[in-house]
């Protein structure tokens, strides 16, 4: 019989009888020789010590059993229940709930009170007293006092430690910090423009007290990878055991953390693109074996940490996709033209299968869907600001590189003037800022593009795509350029000014403004401004 | 002899252990409770072939129920799991009309004995 099925509800139940414990003594402290209380303290460590054993958790079982035994001599009246006596089990009230605690946690084995089981079963209410009077002329506070001290200390570290919070407290939370601010950006603004330099200290003070709220609140929200990593090994060999196919599966970086919120919104772009890995990515084994590879291909799902973002890789050694067939395809959909599929580079190509109406397959499969899929990872990715890029070898497998911001809602911008807009680029997104001349901007088949280390970057007028009017630059012909990173390569939006950076609150839109292309979410400004945040990556 | 138990038992917990294991053989739990009064409520309405009844419950004592129970459903078989298992209480619990004891913590195996020795 599988006891583990049990074991939530061994953990609360066995909370609730060392809650009710703890409240008894104190209460049969106060009123001696009640002995309904008594009775009623003698059950709950009786009943735990049954749960316990029948669960196999022995050192629980051990510690509740010796606490019975001695409930047991006070309700036959052979001993009273005296101070010392009731420290004692309280004290074990205590070490009983921090091995309850370890039992959800899950730890591998409970830690045994060795100690605290030979003090209570040598208790003796008679012998403590004389030897306490041999030791000291005022036993009372010599003796129990820091035992008293040491109980409550470990009772507030302990059962304390973690408690349960709703989600939507931990959501508000995140917007009431996101409010405020925006509320410090507008006291500054009125600060400055009333020219109220005496205020500079509070709210330069104000700002550093926002940071850490921030951070704390943001803390509070991250929850390990694991947390919806749990179905994807049953997903991948369910999905190659229907297909016939062997695959090999692991996971990397379980227990790097991020916040709730980009976890609810990846797991099912993961979910789709491990779907892909298995049905559009992997070999067959006779394809594998025909190829010189090994009979049973690998998957692996690899989440990196790195500065404020976090990386999610997955890698099959299937198949692989050919950049040339992809184009083939695209052009043969009319999703690009000739001209285009000849400019393309390889990394581009490889991101067509991202474009609505594309699939690859040569049959559209039950599993993977109707071609609409990386579209939507894609979409899903770019609303988090994040970034999705693509490897890939035909032949040799596949790569999907997930970078994302580790939160989602309070981010760093890069501001920038662009016609009567302001508008933000999310700074995880931005290679640099650079300011073009003039004779900078080269032409690259056809194509505007500047040179950057080497490599042709395309140039794109922010203006221009967004509909406002494009200036000729200032007198010197300078204009400044947004690098940013979009769909695995480097594009530069120029645009009018950049204004610098800010650290804001992002707002999602909802319908009608959500179907604005090139556009992931809102801001509020502290003068009460809309500001809007640039998915570079579908503007590009 | 009929298949139909009750669990007299103040832990849910022990209640949902000694559910999962009667239910796996093929038993049927027609009635549960936490407290004698419930177990002594309960029963009027079902008569189950078996009780498996704790003794250390938070309003009585198992032993004084045991007795309530064999006035009023004398046809119940009722067997006692407890955790208390010195000699005398197991032998007043078979004075005062228990089929059987079952000593806690048990194994899913000695549950499905004991019983499987009561309906033959």
């Amino acid at each position: 019989m599988d006891m583990s099925q049990y074991r939530d509800l061994f953990v609360s139940e066995a909370r609730d009888h060392l809650s009710a414990f703890g409240e008894l003594i104190v209460r049969i402290e106060d009123v001696s020789g009640d002995q309904a209380a008594i009775n009623e303290l003698f059950r709950h460590a009786h009943s735990l010590k049954g749960m316990a054993a029948t669960m196999g958790y022995d050192p629980i079982a051990r510690l509740a059993h010796i606490m019975e035994d001695q409930l047991s001599r006070v309700r036959n009246g052979e001993i009273p229940l005296v101070p010392s006596l009731a420290d004692l089990l309280l004290e074990g009230a205590d070490a009983l709930a921090g091995m309850v605690l370890q039992v959800e946690s899950d730890s591998a084995s409970i830690a045994e009170s060795a100690g605290l089981i030979e003090r209570l079963s040598a208790f003796d209410p008679g012998s403590e007293k004389k030897s306490e009077r041999a030791v000291s002329p005022q036993p009372e506070p010599a003796s129990s006092e820091p035992s008293a001290a040491a109980s409550h200390q470990f009772r507030q570290s302990d059962s304390l430690k973690s408690i349960r919070i709703k989600t939507e407290t931990l959501d508000q939370l995140v917007n009431i910090t996101g409010e405020l601010i925006t509320n410090r950006h507008c006291l500054a603004e009125c600060a400055r423009q009333g020219g109220l330099s005496a205020l500079d200290e509070p709210l330069h003070q104000l700002a550093a007290l926002l940071r850490d709220l921030r951070d704390v609140v943001f803390k509070a929200r991250m929850v390990p990878f694991a947390f919806i990593a749990e179905r994807f090994p049953r997903l991948v060999r369910d999905l190659a055991r229907k297909q016939g196919k062997e695959v090999a599966f692991h996971i990397e970086g379980k227990n790097i953390e991020l916040d709730r919120g980009v976890l609810e919104e990846i797991a099912e772009a993961l979910v789709h693109i491990l779907r892909n890995a298995v049905d559009h990515g992997m070999d067959s084994p006779d394809e594998r074996v025909a190829a010189g590879k090994s009979y049973n291909g690998e998957i692996s799902l690899v989440v990196a940490r790195d500065k404020d973002h976090v990386d999610i890789v997955v890698s099959d050694d299937g198949r692989g996709m050919d950049p040339e067939r992809l184009k083939a395809k695209a052009l043969e959909k009319g999703l690009i033209t000739a001209e285009q599929a000849v400019a393309m580079t390889n990394q581009e190509a490889l991101m067509l299968i991202c474009s609505p109406g594309f699939s690859t397959a040569a049959t559209v499969s039950e599993i993977s869907g109707r071609g609409v899929g990386m579209d939507a990872v894609r979409n899903a990715i770019h609303s988090l600001g994040g970034v999705l890029s693509i490897h890939s070898q035909a032949g040799f497998g596949s790569r999907f590189v997930l970078r994302l911001p580790i939160t989602v809602s309070i981010i760093q911008v890069l501001m920038v003037r662009c016609g009567s807009f302001e508008v933000a680029f999310p700074v995880n997104v931005v290679n640099r800022t650079m300011e073009l001349m003039r004779e900078d901007i080269v032409d690259d088949a056809g194509q505007k593009a500047v040179l950057l280390d080497g490599v042709h970057v395309p140039v794109r007028s922010l203006n221009r795509l967004l509909g406002q009017p494009v200036l000729s630059g200032g007198a010197a012909g300078i204009v400044p350029a947004v690098v940013c990173e979009a769909g695995g390569r480097l594009v530069a939006f120029i645009t009018d000014r950049l204004l610098g950076q800010q650290e804001i609150f992002v707002r999602p839109l909802a319908t009608p403004l959500s179907f604005l292309r090139g556009i992931s979410g809102a801001t509020v400004t502290g003068d009460g401004r809309v500001i809007f945040i640039v998915d570079a990556a579908s503007l590009a | 002899m009929g298949r139909t138990v009750m669990i007299v038992d103040d832990a849910l917990f022990m209640r949902n252990i000694l559910r999962g294991i009667v239910l796996e053989k093929g038993y049927i739990v027609v009635s549960e409770a936490a407290s004698g009064i419930e177990a002594m409520k309960k029963l009027h309405s079902h008569h189950p072939d078996i009780i498996l009844l704790d003794i250390i419950l938070p309003d009585s004592n198992g032993l004084d129920l045991l007795q309530s129970i064999t006035a009023t459903s004398p046809e119940s078989k009722v067997v006692i799991c407890s955790g208390i298992g010195q000699e005398q209480v197991i032998q007043k619990a078979l004075e005062l009309g228990a089929k059987a004891f079952i000593q806690k913590p048990f194994t899913p195996e000695k549950v499905v004995e004991v019983l499987e020795g009561l309906v033959g």
